[in-house]
């Protein structure tokens, strides 16, 4: 099939966001490379602390005004931003699809994710309103106002440049803050073109701020004391022992969404075709390279003989490598692709040793996709194909660890309660998925499972803008997660007035 | 020959063609035969609204949360839909005839990606179907023109 045409020709050095302005940094200049086509296709500048600095101080001169907009002009901004994000939507989801690897309809929906964070933050006025009651005493009204905080900053993920900063920025800047966003330094080539988006909308200079960088600028944000909180998605260790910690110290709010290892339950009355069509979904997609990937497929036995189940589990092993094996890879903008690279070279090779761990620990290899067959001719350097491994036991790296890459663990279990003590031994508690067709088995899982996102009949366990990214565990360190109300409060301070008047 | 796979985004640039080639096709009618111009001209804009549709309810609703990659498995994507230029020296009711296979064809094919669709958002199914009956109906006008 045709490739799509790019949308990004030549190679630009990529500038940062300042007050309005757009400006080169100093920094040294990092190559943002296409993981498909190896191909450069632009030059990221890893800032420095003063430029962060200058970001930093643009939007907390920015923030007096802006928190005293009206909300209905808030969102007016916001309204014109979603509307300049529709006109875009093919071209910012091809850019993804440059920067990052993943197939066009990947891109075309992770697009159309991040514009739902824009569309439900439209609705500020009515979701950040405070609460009233009249006569809590004689002659008393107590009520709540929600007032912003001032400067937050935003420490974006590579797996979804496109969407994941929007978990925030839009609730951030709707209810009143200013923000100072960090994108990726693999992949930031759809933050700069929302970035000039926001300023074509009208929002006013100083508001929202792109920085690019690495952890200099990650460091800065982190002792910066005008920052008032930090959100940030990325990997356990970062999010547990850098961010969360140092937030603590310096008194930051902060939501810090991490890492997963996802179990999915296939119990005896699945319907099979259906279940194994949404895990490859959800264990390739995104080449794996998902928090919310799953990759754990645990079959489970619950009121079978031995031989009932290892004849399910054969059943279903074999459906899955069945459809693994014919997904096919290759460059994200041919339309026909189903399976595009990992982002660079390196996280094939830490994918690719998880591989031979699970090999020396005597995992049953069902699928091996270490020499991909490519639709195209492309440099097959960061490209895995779909890997399963069958017979896996819980105390194996590949099924502790979260790998981030397109590798399926197959396991047994005889019961329910064998498996949720599975998923209950490991660290992580981001999402978990039943399929299944009976209810009180669905009601079970979704009761006891301690993970943030539960899955029943569905494998990418997504929460939509207007609900939190909810997250337990090893997965989340904060109080307050992404999106929906949770966020506006985490970006608001509750403040109680009692008045009487003599 | 290696098989192609089917993705909703394959399909959803299928389903633009198919509109763009058929709407080619009525305006040329309408050209060559200005006896059926006003209808003719009136099946080409309701191509182009199909396309629109289609497009638009994809746009809206694929996320990266749906089966999108793995939708269609099996279905298979010619090309003769959309090859329908209108021969030299071709007559009127040669012209009608070939709208009509056009048409009658189509139709077909969105009732099979309806069917096929039926995991994703309802708004995909319901935009094919949509879009089927259209052309579904115009086959009836078509073959009640006077030849």
């Amino acid at each position: 099939m045709a490739i799509l045409d790019e949308p990004i020709k030549g190679v630009a050095t990529l500038q940062n966001y300042i007050d309005g302005s757009w400006e080169d940094s100093e920094g040294p200049l990092r190559d943002v490379v296409n993981p498909a086509t190896l191909k450069t296709i632009a030059r990221v500048p890893i800032s420095t602390k003063s430029e962060l600095r200058r970001a930093v101080e643009a939007a907390q001169a920015a923030y007096p005004d802006w928190r005293r907009t009206p909300p209905l002009a808030r969102v007016r901004c916001l309204f014109r931003l979603k509307e300049l994000l529709e006109q875009n939507f093919e071209e910012l989801s091809r850019i993804q699809t440059m920067e990052h690897g993943k197939t066009i309809d990947e891109s075309r929906g992770e697009t159309r994710r991040g514009i739902e964070m824009v569309e439900v933050a439209t609705g500020i006025p009515s979701l950040m309103m405070g609460q009233t009651l009249e006569d809590v005493s004689s002659g008393i009204d107590e009520y709540l106002i929600r007032q912003p905080l001032g400067v937050f900053g935003i420490i974006g993920p590579y797996n979804f440049p496109f969407m994941v900063p929007l978990w925030f920025a839009p609730f951030a800047v709707a209810t009143g803050n200013t923000i100072v966003l960090k994108p990726s330094s693999e992949d930031p080539l759809s933050q700069i073109h929302i970035a000039e988006l926001a300023e074509e909308a009208g929002i006013p200079a100083g508001v929202w701020n792109v920085v690019n960088g690495g952890r200099e600028v990650v460091d800065g944000m982190l002792s910066d004391p005008d920052i008032k909180g930090i959100c940030f998605v990325g990997s356990t260790p970062v999010g547990r022992d850098v961010i969360y910690k140092r937030c603590g110290e310096t008194g930051k709010r902060v939501i810090s969404q991490c890492g997963a290892k996802n179990f999915a339950l296939v119990m005896p009355d699945a319907d099979i075709p259906k279940t194994i069509a949404t895990c490859m979904t959800s264990f390739f997609g995104n080449a794996g390279q998902r928090c919310l990937a799953n990759s754990n497929l645990v079959v489970v036995g619950q009121g079978m003989s031995a031989d009932e189940h290892e004849a399910f589990y054969q059943q279903i092993a074999e459906a899955f490598v069945a459809s693994a094996s014919k997904i096919s890879m290759g460059y994200g903008l041919d339309e026909s692709i189903q399976m595009g690279p990992l982002r660079d070279v390196e996280k094939k090779r830490r994918v690719m040793s998880y591989i031979e761990q699970a090999e020396r620990e005597g995992g049953q290899l069902l699928l091996d996709g270490r020499t991909p067959k490519l639709m195209g001719d492309y440099p097959t350097d960061a490209f895995l194909g779909p890997t399963v491994f069958g017979k896996v036991s819980p105390d194996m790296a590949i099924a502790r660890e979260e790998v981030f890459g397109p590798v399926a663990a197959l396991m047994k279990a005889t019961d329910m309660n064998e498996a949720i003590e599975m998923i209950h031994a490991n660290p992580f508690g981001n999402a978990a998925s039943i399929f299944t067709s009976n209810g009180k088995w669905a009601r079970d899982f979704q009761y006891r499972v301690e993970c943030g996102n539960i899955g029943v009949n569905i494998g990418l366990v997504a929460p939509m803008a207007f609900f939190p990214f909810s997250g337990m565990k090893d997965s989340f360190f904060g109080t307050l997660h992404g999106q929906g109300q949770e966020v506006i409060r985490f970006f608001t301070e509750s403040k109680v007035v009692i008045q009487r008047w003599f | 020959m290696e098989e192609q796979t089917v993705t909703a985004a394959s399909v959803i640039t299928f389903c633009g063609l198919l509109e763009d080639g058929a709407a080619a096709l009525y305006e040329e009618l309408a050209r060559r035969f200005p006896a059926y111009g006003e209808q003719a001209t009136a099946f080409a804009k309701e191509c182009r609204k199909s396309k629109l549709l289609v497009l638009r309810t994809y746009q809206e609703t694929i996320t990266d949360a749906i089966e999108a990659g793995y939708a269609f498995g099996g279905l298979r994507l010619g090309d003769p839909l959309f090859g329908v230029a209108l021969d030299e020296g071709m007559s009127a009711a040669e012209a009608l005839g070939q709208a009509s296979a056009l048409e009658a064809a189509a139709a077909a094919f969105y009732v099979d990606i309806a069917d096929r669709s039926q995991a994703l958002l309802a708004t995909i199914p319901g935009a094919f179907r949509r879009a089927g009956r259209t052309h579904a109906q115009r086959l009836q006008r078509l073959e009640s023109l006077p030849r």
